[in-house]
């Protein structure tokens, strides 16, 4: 049950992503004034349009199509960087691991959304320094999580046998250990991945992140605080879609996780 | 146990420092405090005596020592918008914070924690199921989706709540059920897990052959002993009411520290900056130090493990 839901509903929004210039006949950018705010169901404009008269339904695809391509972005880079940590934190002992684990400390030190929301204050508005920020304040879980399993998996026996066999290191760490350690790899990157898209809406809710006119689900929230009072659909159907995605990815992930390594809490 | 405290204690110290001269180098990154925040027309000479006078002249090391210094003693400066002391500013709004966040762990114990415990004993029932749907849904339903949608029912359509800001009861009720709603799902679902586990030990099959009420098993036996990690976990996830304050303070104009943080970076006032994050992540840290020593205690396990 919720295998098939996260399933449905993930692959629905990734669909609805990648077919979004063909299921929205309109341009998401293109203002007509004279049909400003028009609620849902009005003729060529299934969920309406906003105060610029643009198509609801365009800027929600292809809204969908940024969420997707953030999340995803944030996911491989903290995959990478965060679990290659964690692989030499976990494997080299001495002070990198010691250096490296302060850092996870330090960033554990401040609650992740604020921590993404000062980088992305600082280092600039923009699809790239989203990215580069939620990146920024996400790569600790992995880098955690991988320590703790490659710092279980190194006694293993059949390290052990590599090792006396006369594996090199890089080999051991590379062919022996991170195999066995994916997994978790997997399922962090899943449970992470809703938690970036929601961040990066919140981020761009509050007026950092993407920026209008591009069609951001958080920006377009933001919008719609103005409208409340005469245009509901602005804020229903983006948050919708957000709250539909997240939805969709956690139900996936914890389905992932059930199967894949029940004991691991994130 | 002494030994145990005092490296905590040594660590939570270090971690503090190192957070302070990160929360230092982001600004600093940011590049001259005064040109971002200063009018774009403004005069050359101005922005120098403006530098000088704020000490942004001096050589970045310099700096840091003397943001270091001023922030044992609690001074982090003076806020460039407001031309007040940043953390006097902070403190100002940490009641307002507290009121909220607080209004939202009593609703999670009062609501969340019952309800885990019940979808646990009555496990694949409807009651669990309904329960499950709900966690979930709390978990994918983003806060301030949640709070505007909530603003156009109660406070747009219905005229039961006012939309936003600080007041009577009427005001706290949907900042603290949307603060809330994440966590309180989280806590939940960890609930029922920690009942789950403990109603499948050896010291509850004895219980039950024993003859004890199903009532004084739950009761007595499995929610004593889930209690460990429900409380550890709560108390580490509470931290996070902190940022999910940062969001649920600015859609209601709660007058709090979050709002404050967002106003004082979409100000780029950089002092004010400096004090807020510096803030939160210090009390944050010291929740996590707490709820820490409260589980080494509980569970000497804990303590030589570290």
């Amino acid at each position: 049950m919720k295998k098939w839901l996260g399933l449905a509903l993930t692959v629905g929004v990734v669909v609805a992503a990648l077919t979004a210039p063909w299921l929205a006949a309109i341009d998401p950018m293109v203002t007509d004034f004279a049909s400003s705010l028009k609620p849902p169901g009005s003729p060529g404009h299934p969920l309406g349009t906003d105060q610029l008269g643009r198509d609801l339904l365009a800027r929600v695809l292809y809204g969908a199509r940024l969420a997707l391509f953030i999340g995803a972005c944030t996911v491989a880079v903290t995959a990478v960087v965060g679990g290659l940590l964690g692989l030499v934190s976990g494997f080299v002992e001495g002070w990198p691991a010691t250096a490296i684990m302060r850092l996870a400390d330090v960033q554990l030190s401040f609650p992740f959304i604020l921590l993404a929301l000062t980088i992305n204050a600082i280092v600039g508005l923009g699809l790239r320094n989203i990215i580069l920020s939620l990146s920024a304040a996400g790569w600790v879980v992995y880098a955690r999580v991988v320590r703790g399993e490659v710092l279980s998996v190194k006694q293993r026996d059949y390290v052990h046998a590599a090792a006396a066999l006369g594996v090199g290191r890089p080999r051991l760490l590379f062919r022996h250990v991170l195999p066995n350690v994916a997994p978790s790899i997997v399922v962090v990157a899943s449970l992470q991945f809703s938690q970036f898209v929601v961040a990066e809406a919140a981020i761009s809710f509050l007026g950092f992140g993407v920026q209008p006119p591009t069609p951001a689900w958080g920006s377009m929230l933001s919008e719609s605080r103005d409208f409340l009072y005469v245009a509901w659909w602005l804020a229903a159907f983006p948050g919708a879609a957000l709250a539909l995605t997240a939805l969709g990815v956690n139900l996936l992930g914890d389905w992932l996780r059930d199967t894949l390594d029940p004991k691991l809490r994130v | 146990m002494r030994a145990w405290i005092a490296a905590r204690l040594a660590q939570t110290v270090l971690v503090v420092v190192l957070s302070l001269t990160a929360v230092f180098g982001m600004v600093r990154l940011a590049g001259d405090p005064v040109l971002l925040f200063m009018p774009m027309d403004i005069q050359a000479k101005d922005v120098n005596e403006y530098r000088q006078r704020l000490g942004f002249n001096d050589p970045v090391l310099v700096q840091y020592a003397r943001f270091m210094q001023g922030a044992v003693r609690g001074d982090f400066g003076e806020s460039l918008r407001y031309r007040r002391d940043a953390l006097g500013l902070v403190l100002e709004r940490l009641p307002a914070t507290l009121l909220l966040a607080g209004t939202a762990m009593l609703l999670t114990l009062t609501v969340a924690v019952p309800l885990g415990v019940v979808t646990a004993v009555r496990r694949d029932r409807a009651v669990d199921h309904a329960g499950t749907v709900l966690t979930v849904l709390g978990q994918a339903i983003p806060g301030f989706w949640l709070g505007l949608m909530l603003i156009y029912v109660f406070a747009v359509q219905l005229r039961w709540l006012p939309t936003g800001g600080m007041g009577g009861l009427a005001h706290l009720v949907m900042p603290s059920i949307v603060l809330a709603a994440f966590y309180a799902a989280r806590v939940a679902r960890l609930t029922r897990s920690a009942v789950l586990d403990a109603l499948g030990e050896d010291y509850v099959l004895t219980a039950r052959a024993k003859g004890l009420a199903e009532r004084r098993v739950v009761g007595k036996h499995a929610l004593r002993n889930s209690a460990i990690p429900i409380v550890t976990l709560a108390g580490l996830e509470a931290g996070q009411l902190l940022g999910g304050a940062v969001v649920t303070e600015t859609i209601f104009a709660w007058p709090g520290l979050g709002r404050l943080t967002v106003q004082a970076l979409l100000n780029r006032d950089f002092p004010l900056v400096m004090a807020a994050v510096s803030f939160t992540s210090i009390v944050y840290t010291l929740m996590n130090l707490v709820v820490d020593l409260l589980y080494g205690w509980l569970d000497p396990r804990v303590r030589s493990r570290a």
